[in-house]
C-alpha cells in the first residue's frame, strides 16, 4: 500500500513542460494595485513585475517564470489587499502533494 | 529493587505527591477562540524577509536572539550548534559572490530549461538531471533549481543584502539527528528576532560555502563542524505582517477508540 501509485513514483516532472512545473497561483486585483513594487521585492521566486499601462503602474505575474510556491509573501506585504495566492502549490508525479485540505487563513480554535 | 518500586510509585502518585507537598501547580485555562497571544502572533506574522533597510541591527539584539538559540531543546541535550555572526558588508558580499558562482555551476549542470530546446546540451543535461532527480529528489527539486538559476542570472540574491548574517554550524557528532536540533535552534532565533520587530530569512544556499576551502578557512569552519544553514537579519522594508492563507494538512486524531480525520 502506498499513497503514490507506481507510475507516480516513477514520474518526475519535466521542467520544460509548463503544465507540470509552472504555477501561476497568484491573483492580482489591478483596480486595488497601486504599483508600489513591494510584492516584487518579497517574492521568493521572483515571478512578479511591475508594468506601466495608461501611465499607471501595476503588478503582474511574469509570463516566462516558473517557481511560485503560493507562499503568499506578496499578500502579507500588500497594503491594499490587491494580491495573493488562493490555491496551494502542487506538482505532478513523484512530488504530488498529499493530505492537503483547502487553503485557509489562520484559524482560532 | 525496593528503590525501583519506590520510583515507580512516585511516578504513579505524581499528583498525590504534589498535593502532599502543598505545591499544586495551577493549570492555565485558554478559552476556545481566544485571541492570539504574543507567541502565536510572532509565529503568524513571521515571514521570510528578502529586502532589508540599510540600518544595522544593534549587537545586543543579536546576542538576545542567540541566547534563545542556546536554550532550544536538543537530543540528549547535545547542543550541536556553533554560531558565526557576520556583519562585515565586504565579507557578506564575498560570500554572496562565492555562492552565486556555485549556483551558476549548479544551474548550467542541471537546469536544462536554460539550454536551447533541441540542442545537444539540452538533451544531455535533461537526461543527466532526470537521472539525478531520482537519486537526489530533495536537492534536485524544481523549486530550489529555479532559484539557483535566478541567482546565477543575477536576478535573486543569496543573502538578500542583509546587514547581519548568522551562520548556523552543526557539530556532525551530535546525538541522533543533529539537523533537527539545528532547525529548532534556528526557529528559536528567528522567533526571538520577530518579537523585536526584526526580519529574518533562512538561507539554505549558504551550505554551498562548505565547498570552498578558502571560505571555510576564512570563516573558521572545520570538521567536525559544517555550515548547516544561515539566517539573514535586518529591519524589513514595508510591513509584511498581514495574515496569509496556507494549506491545511490532514490531521489523524485517535481518541476514545475512534479515529477521526481533521484538517
Ligand atoms: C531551511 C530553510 C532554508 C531556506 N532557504 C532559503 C533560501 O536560500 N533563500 C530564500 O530566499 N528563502 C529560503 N527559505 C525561505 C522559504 O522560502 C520560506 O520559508 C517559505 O517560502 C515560506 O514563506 P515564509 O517563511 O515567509 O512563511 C528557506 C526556508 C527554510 C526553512
Amino acid at each position: 500500500m502506498a499513497l503514490l501509485s507506481k507510475q507516480e513514483r516513477r514520474h518526475f516532472p519535466d521542467w520544460d513542460d509548463p503544465a507540470q512545473c509552472i504555477f501561476q497561483r497568484v491573483d492580482i486585483d489591478v483596480e486595488k494595485c497601486d504599483g508600489c513594487r513591494l510584492c516584487t521585492l518579497v517574492c521568493p521566486a521572483n515571478v512578479l513585475e511591475v508594468y506601466v499601462e495608461d501611465s499607471r503602474k501595476k503588478a503582474r505575474v511574469k509570463t516566462s517564470q516558473r517557481g511560485c510556491i503560493s507562499c503568499n509573501n506578496c499578500h502579507a506585504i500588500c497594503a491594499n489587499e490587491a494580491i495573493g495566492a488562493k490555491l496551494a502549490n502542487d506538482f505532478v508525479g513523484f512530488y504530488r502533494q498529499l493530505g492537503r485540505g483547502p487553503f485557509s487563513l489562520p484559524r482560532k480554535f | 529493587m525496593a528503590e525501583t518500586n519506590a520510583a515507580v510509585a512516585r511516578l504513579d502518585d505524581a499528583e498525590q505527591i504534589e498535593a502532599d507537598a502543598g505545591r499544586v501547580s495551577k493549570i492555565t485555562e485558554v478559552p476556545v477562540g481566544a485571541d492570539w497571544n504574543a507567541v502565536e502572533r510572532a509565529m503568524l506574522e513571521r515571514r521570510s524577509i528578502r529586502k532589508y533597510k540599510r540600518r544595522q541591527v544593534p549587537p545586543h539584539l543579536i546576542r538576545r536572539m542567540l541566547e534563545m538559540g542556546r536554550y532550544s531543546p536538543s537530543q540528549g541535550n547535545c547542543q550541536p550548534w556553533k554560531f558565526l555572526v557576520v556583519r562585515d558588508a565586504a565579507m557578506i558580499q564575498g560570500m554572496e559572490e562565492y555562492c552565486a558562482g556555485a549556483c551558476k555551476k549548479l544551474s548550467t549542470s542541471f537546469d536544462y530549461t536554460t539550454h536551447r530546446a533541441g540542442s545537444l546540451r539540452h538533451f544531455a543535461t535533461r537526461a543527466k538531471t532526470r537521472l539525478f532527480n531520482r537519486l537526489q529528489p530533495n536537492m534536485l527539486h524544481p523549486v530550489p533549481m529555479t532559484v539557483a538559476t535566478l541567482i546565477a542570472q543575477g536576478r535573486f540574491a543569496v543573502f538578500h543584502r542583509a546587514p547581519t548574517v548568522i551562520l548556523l554550524l552543526m557539530d556532525k557528532r551530535g546525538i541522533g539527528t543533529p539537523e533537527i536540533d539545528i532547525g529548532i535552534c534556528g526557529t528559536n532565533i528567528v522567533l526571538a528576532a520577530q518579537s523585536f520587530g526584526l526580519g529574518t530569512c533562512w538561507i539554505g544556499f549558504s551550505k554551498l560555502l562548505n565547498q570552498s576551502r578558502e571560505w571555510c578557512a576564512r570563516l573558521g569552519v572545520e570538521a567536525p563542524y559544517e555550515i548547516s544553514e544561515a539566517i539573514t537579519v535586518g529591519y524589513p522594508v514595508g510591513d509584511p505582517t498581514r495574515p496569509i492563507a496556507r494549506d491545511t494538512h490532514e490531521i489523524v486524531w485517535f481518541e476514545d477508540g475512534k479515529k477521526e480525520i481533521l484538517y
